[in-house]
């Protein structure tokens, strides 16, 4: 007996075209309904920032993203003051006080709403409706801006010196994704729930696939996910993810072959691998990889 | 059904109890959390309701990890004590790892007097200048507090010169009167266009790999007490130790000292003991973490260079390193033995890949380590 609305959030998922496992559901489940951010966790290439994008599309609301990267500041991921709109306002009232009597304007009224330049964070607790805020990549970002999150992600509110306190007018739905590039503080982790995601199976994969590409033969499909899962087995520098199986899947799909010839993969592989090392090192390797690829596939005939 | 329902509440803040005392960092808020996500599901479904109580709990991959295993556990031998009806404290079954710490003998042994050093206690007149030309190893137990002291005194005089440089670094950016008048100049003067400057910032990251194989527990112990005073300086700091395995200790090291972080990992079922493999830890180190170095990156090797591996592999690795970073810089306390050479396989196969080779044995070789950073 399952949760009538864990499936409908699968579904959803599923509709979206993101094909899921139990553990991804029911974070996203959890996260909606407990209203905490989720921090997610994996190697580049699982779908991590997928994720975000679907819930956004799934639950017909904005998509508000924070690229991390390093060096990153308040005045990029809160909010700035627009000076030059502050300068011409200023010059206007300034010729206006000469030809009419009018007197200049008090400093608060430079110093409000309409000088503001809202960045992601700002933008999405004041957003009109709970949008929702992608923060990806947060481990590129420096420690200072964690502690910018923090009090964003624990209290809903940023504080601007000139103005006061602004508060989340609806709460959005955070997802924070991460690549392991460092070690993000205790403090972050304990204000979200946690999901890790893993490279796929060959079962999860080959339904990836399918949904993505499906005008590709199911048999290539299914050697494609074959060679890719004793790929990743290899030691490589940047193993492919599911984004260059797919990227791979649509290229072979496009010259439609009916089966997957050893020369073609060799051809092809500047598709998957990103690294003339991990190239040479599948090179190396390729005859053993086929080999594989064909045995378990003559055995999956049977 | 209906009383097991009701002491749910109570087993699911057993649970959290149970986690905690195997390591989870787990407080009232995840408890919190924990429990409102079974409010919302049925605790029949098991898997379901694991699940939810994986999201709710777990912090980091090695949690999500193990916590199949203690889920398992904890309540299986719940149903079966609510089955038999006998109460048993959950508590109780968490068990404490009480294995050996065969890193540490060394240190131990010679934290309780080491009988090398005997000779030396005699000739020592403990002022400074004789400790910081003694080689670690044979500094006798009862001046370890002053070594300490040196050390972080040398660190901290260090450690204040090359952040002063950076001083400004630290600013927030500030506005630029002179580039923005002149680019307003063609407006006729009116400021339109505002122009900021920002001291340029010490980017430099230090990534530390340290050898705690028994002959090297000790320095490393040292060294990594000595380049934490510099965390101010670094704009980030990972540390790795090895022996036949490499561990990034980065985070244990945040939070407790050197010793307790390596105590935590010599509790660890990998083979900890046993002949040093560095060729094999650096190359996992390239593939697993290779994308900490950067061209800003500044790599300080610390190890005697006595491989079990062969050669080939580490020359790779080393390359691979050496590449990618700034500058690679590899300590080895035998260096400051007189007549040392590097010949072990392992140092030949690194020498070409290394920027600067010294020695770390005593406080003199690392106050002039200073100058490398």
């Amino acid at each position: 007996m399952q949760n009538p609305e864990l499936e409908r959030i699968a579904e959803l998922l599923l509709t979206q075209g993101y094909i899921t496992e139990p553990s991804v559901t029911m974070a996203v489940y959890l996260s909606m309904q407990l209203q905490k951010p989720l921090l997610i966790e994996g190697p580049a290439g699982v779908g991590k920032t997928e994720i975000a994008k679907v819930m956004a599309r799934a639950m017909d609301t904005d998509l508000i993203r924070l690229q991390c990267y390093e060096g990153l500041d308040a005045s990029h991921a809160l909010y700035e003051w627009n000076y030059q709109r502050q300068l011409l306002h200023l010059k206007m009232l300034e010729v206006l006080s000469k030809t009419s009597d009018q007197s200049l304007p008090a400093e608060d009224e430079l110093f409000s709403e309409k000088f503001l330049l809202k960045r992601p964070l700002l933008q999405a607790i004041t957003h009109h409706k709970s949008p929702v805020l992608l923060i990806d990549e947060v481990d590129r970002a420096d420690e200072e801006f964690e502690s910018y999150l923090l009090e964003v992600l624990s209290d809903w509110q940023i504080t601007i010196p000139e103005i006061g306190t602004i508060r989340a007018t609806h709460i959005p739905q955070v997802i924070v994704t991460g690549n392991r590039v460092r070690e993000l503080s205790d403090a972050l982790r304990r204000r979200c729930l946690y999901l890790w995601i893993d490279y796929p199976d060959f079962e999860k994969e080959l339904a990836i696939v399918k949904g993505k590409v499906p005008q590709l033969n199911e048999k290539i499909a299914e050697q494609i996910c074959r060679f890719m899962q004793e790929l990743r087995q290899l030691r490589l520098e940047k193993t492919p993810g599911i984004a260059e199986t797919i990227d791979w899947a649509t290229a072979l799909a496009a010259l439609h072959f009916d089966y997957l010839p050893k020369k073609l993969i060799e051809q092809t592989l500047g598709v998957i691998l990103k690294d003339w090392k991990d190239t040479r090192t599948a090179q190396l390797s390729l005859t053993e990889l086929y080999a594989k690829m064909g045995v378990i596939s003559k055995l999956d005939a049977l | 059904m209906i009383s097991r329902h009701t002491s749910l509440v109570d087993n699911i803040v057993a649970f959290c109890r149970y986690l905690r005392a195997n390591g989870f960092a787990i407080g009232p808020e995840e408890q919190a959390t924990a429990l409102r996500a079974a409010a919302l599901l049925s605790p029949n479904n098991r898997a379901t309701f694991a699940l939810a109580l994986q999201v709710s709990l777990t912090r980091t991959v090695q949690e999500v990890e193990q916590f199949g295993q203690h889920f398992e556990a904890y309540w299986q031998e719940l149903e079966h004590a609510v089955d038999s009806k006998i109460k048993e404290d959950a508590t109780k079954k968490s068990k404490q790892n009480g294995s050996s710490q065969p890193s540490f003998d060394t240190l131990k042994s010679w934290l309780s007097g080491n009988k090398n050093t005997q000779e030396i206690e005699t000739a020592t007149y403990s002022t400074a200048e004789t400790l910081s030309q003694q080689d670690f190893s044979l500094i006798p137990s009862d001046q370890l507090k002053e070594l300490e002291q040196l050390l972080r005194e040398i660190a901290q005089t260090l450690s204040r010169r090359l952040s002063r440089r950076q001083e400004r670094a630290f600013h927030r950016r500030t506005f630029d009167l002179r580039r923005t008048l002149r680019h307003n100049l063609r407006r006729g003067g009116e400021m339109m266009e505002l122009h900021y400057k920002r001291p340029r910032r010490n980017r430099t990251k230090l990534v530390i790999l340290a050898d705690v194989s028994k002959s090297m527990d000790l320095y490393s112990a040292f060294l990594i007490q000595f380049m934490y005073a510099f965390q101010r300086v670094f704009r980030r700091m990972e540390t790795f130790v090895f022996s036949t395995d490499l561990h990034r200790i980065t985070s244990d090291l945040n939070q407790q000292n050197y010793q307790e972080a390596l105590q935590k990992l010599s509790a660890k079922p990998s083979g900890w003991s046993g002949g040093t493999r560095i060729g094999a830890s650096f190359q996992t180190f390239v593939a697993d973490y290779g994308r900490l170095l950067t061209k800003d990156t500044l790599v300080v090797i610390l190890s005697d260079g006595w491989d079990t591996d062969q050669g080939e592999t580490l020359a790779d690795a080393m390359q691979q390193i050496h590449q990618k970073s700034r500058k690679v810089i590899w300590l080895n306390p035998l260096a400051g033995r007189p007549g040392y050479e590097p010949r072990t396989a392992a140092m030949q196969a690194a020498l070409p890949a290394i920027d600067v080779f010294a020695s770390a044995h005593n406080a003199a070789s690392l106050r002039a380590l200073g100058k490398w950073l």
